[in-house]
């Protein structure tokens, strides 16, 4: 999940609980507050009756039913004053409770007081309705809901709204910056416009090690540049030497097959020298881009020159390809590239075995696939297999474990994509894929 | 034949030196850029072998330098250890008649400076015979009498090259390197030339017994003339 929204969802959710919680606190506070108002209401009431009692009023009540009920018109309150035997109290008891009035059945707050008035004990029962405490109960729920969805829909467009404003030049850095450098050479390194100083200072710290790498990255490459062109020439030396001892007639069989030996090492030596040499210059952009090259023409050029190798091991290329593709970029490049990719195909097929090519054309990229039927990779080799001096499985072939490695500077160099797909004893796809908006334009 | 080696590596000079000594060749040398210049003036040279990494100056200076010169016809090899393209194509259009990219076999310098001299002289000697067959290096093909070897393409350079080299025994890895040319890592596995060797002396020896055509154990090949 992206920051802008995990910060929005964390904004909108406090500001629901917070909302939430101060609508209830005022709930129960108005209930608190309005009842206690009712109770001293209903107290009041009591007093200002029992202080008005008259003797009167008393023996009517006593004479004609023993009873006394008196309601108001709408009935809001109503008042009952009986004959009982309960003990008087000290303090009157309220009551909440459901009573049927005129078939009208409402919730009443009722106050209930026995005393002695004259030698006789009288029970006074006050109720006053609840319905107003009720109705601004829920009035206050009702604007409570209107403010939390109100709320939280205008917070969660303010927050959505204000981080990504504020998040902006973070992004920046983080998708426009990092994500699209593939080496520290071709890192945009003019500050981010921001105002926040968290991401100047993110900002100026990738800027300085990407800075620092790529000027570690120059003297590796120059460093390497340097030290195979300096071992070409003792290599050359070596080998002129050998092969005149190899052609001497006074040395012995044996030693003739030792120096034979060392040719080959030495020739080892110069293949890993001459890789070394070629990664360095095109990673250094040391060729031009400026061929027309045409894929399918490259490929059945490479399946061409390496027919001999391919009849040795009975295998057969089955090259299908629909589209046309070109590009400016580097012919003898490319081939280079190809002709590895298809080399190893060859030289890690199964006998007899098919190496396929196809292509398809996306929306973006233009891809070709070149799969063989050979024993493929552990899923955790195709990861190493672009790594310099990296051998997987093939400690009986010849190899130095550089041919993928100039692959991938190549494709790089091109700005277009190499990857390898594979399972095992089924077989290996190395597929190459262009970017066609880059490329053609 | 005289050749000048303009090379700042002695020891790699003197081993060109002694190879092509052997060939028949008149060779002299050139340490540096200045005493190169001077021989260059006062000897016309059949061959120039020049390394562009001098100590004393740029080896294309001295390209043009000899181009300049009138009435000349040095044929120049280009010597580098820098193994660029950008120079291969450089020297080439500097005039350089060919270019080989160090570290360099010994027979494919010869093969090379025989390839010049063909070109050059427009020469008879296009074809050799060897033991019966006949080799037209012009036309690219072989005969027996006049019966034609049906040859690929591949095992023509072969036997080709080893002709060229004839008595001297041909490293299977310098073999690889001139018929495929000088490709990193194809060439690792270099014994799937023996399968086209192999090819070879069956259709040679279908004419005729090809004892000559030897195999040296674990070395590589030699043609016995």
């Amino acid at each position: 999940m992206k920051l802008q929204h995990k910060l929005t969802l964390y904004n909108t959710a406090t500001k629901i609980a917070i909302i939430t919680i101060l609508g209830l606190l005022i709930i129960f506070f108005t209930n608190r507050v309005s009842l206690n108002h009712l109770q001293q209401r209903l107290i009041d009431k009591r007093d200002k009756l029992v202080a008005n009692l008259s003797d009167e009023e008393i023996e009517d009540l006593l004479k004609k039913e023993a009873s006394f009920t008196d309601y108001n018109i709408l009935k809001e309150e109503y008042i009952i004053l009986t004959l009982t035997v309960e003990h008087p109290r000290d303090v009157p008891v309220f009551t909440q409770e459901l009573r049927e009035i005129d078939q009208q059945q409402q919730e009443y707050l009722i106050i209930s007081d026995v005393f002695v008035y004259q030698g006789r004990v009288f029970k006074l029962e006050i109720g006053e309705t609840m319905e107003a405490v009720k109705q601004l109960e829920s009035t206050i729920l009702y604007f409570m809901l209107v403010v939390l969805i109100a709320a939280t829909c205008i917070s969660l467009f303010a927050d959505l709204a204000f981080t990504r404003l504020l998040l902006a030049p973070f992004y920046y850095i983080i998708e426009q910056k990092l994500n699209r450098v593939d080496d520290p050479i071709h890192y945009n390194y003019t500050p981010t416009a921001t105002s926040t100083d968290d991401f100047k200072l993110l900002d100026s710290s990738i800027g300085t090690l990407m800075k620092k790498l790529s000027n570690l990255f120059a003297t590796q490459k120059h460093f390497i540049s340097n030290i195979s062109h300096e071992m070409l020439t003792p290599i050359a030396v070596l080998r002129t030497r050998m092969e005149n001892l190899l052609n001497d007639p006074r040395v012995s069989e044996e030693s003739q097959n030792k120096i034979a030996a060392s040719l080959k090492t030495l020739d080892r030596m110069k293949s890993v020298v001459n890789s070394l040499l070629l990664i360095s210059k095109v990673e250094n952009n040391q060729f031009n881009r400026t061929d027309e090259v045409a894929i399918g023409a490259t490929i059945r050029e490479i399946f061409e020159e390496l027919e001999d190798r391919m009849e040795v091991r009975a295998i057969t290329p089955d090259v299908k390809l629909d589209h046309q593709f070109h590009f400016s970029g580097n012919h003898a490049l490319m081939h280079t590239l190809c002709l590895n990719v298809i080399s190893n195909a060859i030289k890690y097929n199964k006998t007899g075995g098919s190496i396929f090519v196809t292509d398809e054309m996306t929306d973006h990229e233009y891809r070709v696939t070149i799969a063989d039927e050979g024993a493929g990779m552990a899923p955790e080799d195709i990861e190493k297999a672009f790594n310099r001096f990296e051998k997987l499985g093939t400690s009986g072939k010849d190899s130095h474990g550089l041919g993928l490695a100039i692959a991938k500077s190549i494709a790089t160099f091109h700005q277009a994509g190499i990857a390898i797909s594979s399972e095992k004893s089924i077989g290996t796809a190395v597929t190459l894929s262009f970017p066609v908006a880059v490329l053609t334009s | 034949m005289n050749v000048l080696i303009i090379e700042d590596e002695r020891s790699l000079g003197l081993e060109m030196a002694g190879f092509l000594g052997k060939e028949g060749f008149v060779v002299e040398h050139a340490w540096k850029k200045r005493t190169a210049e001077e021989k260059i003036f006062v000897n016309n040279f059949d061959f120039i072998l020049l390394d562009l990494g001098l100590p004393d100056g740029n080896g294309f200076d001295l390209l043009k330098i000899i181009r300049e010169l009138p009435g000349r016809d040095d044929a120049i090899i280009v010597l580098t250890a820098s193994g660029g393209l950008d120079d291969r194509i450089r020297g080439l259009e500097g005039g350089a008649d060919d270019y080989l990219p160090k570290p360099f076999a010994l027979t494919e310098l010869l093969a090379r400076m025989h390839a010049i001299t063909r070109r050059k002289h427009k020469l008879e000697m296009n074809k050799v015979n060897v033991h019966g067959f006949t080799v037209d290096i012009g036309n690219r093909t072989v005969n027996f009498g006049s019966e034609r070897v049906a040859l690929t393409r591949k095992e023509f350079d072969i036997f080709n090259y080893l002709v060229l080299n004839k008595n001297r025994v041909i490293p299977r890895v310098s073999l690889t390197e001139h018929v495929w040319g000088d490709i990193l890592e194809i060439n690792s596995d270099s014994n799937f030339v023996d399968v086209h060797v192999k090819n070879l002396r069956k259709k040679l020896s279908a004419h005729a017994p090809a004892d000559w055509f030897e195999t040296v154990r674990s070395i590589g090949y030699r043609i016995n003339i």
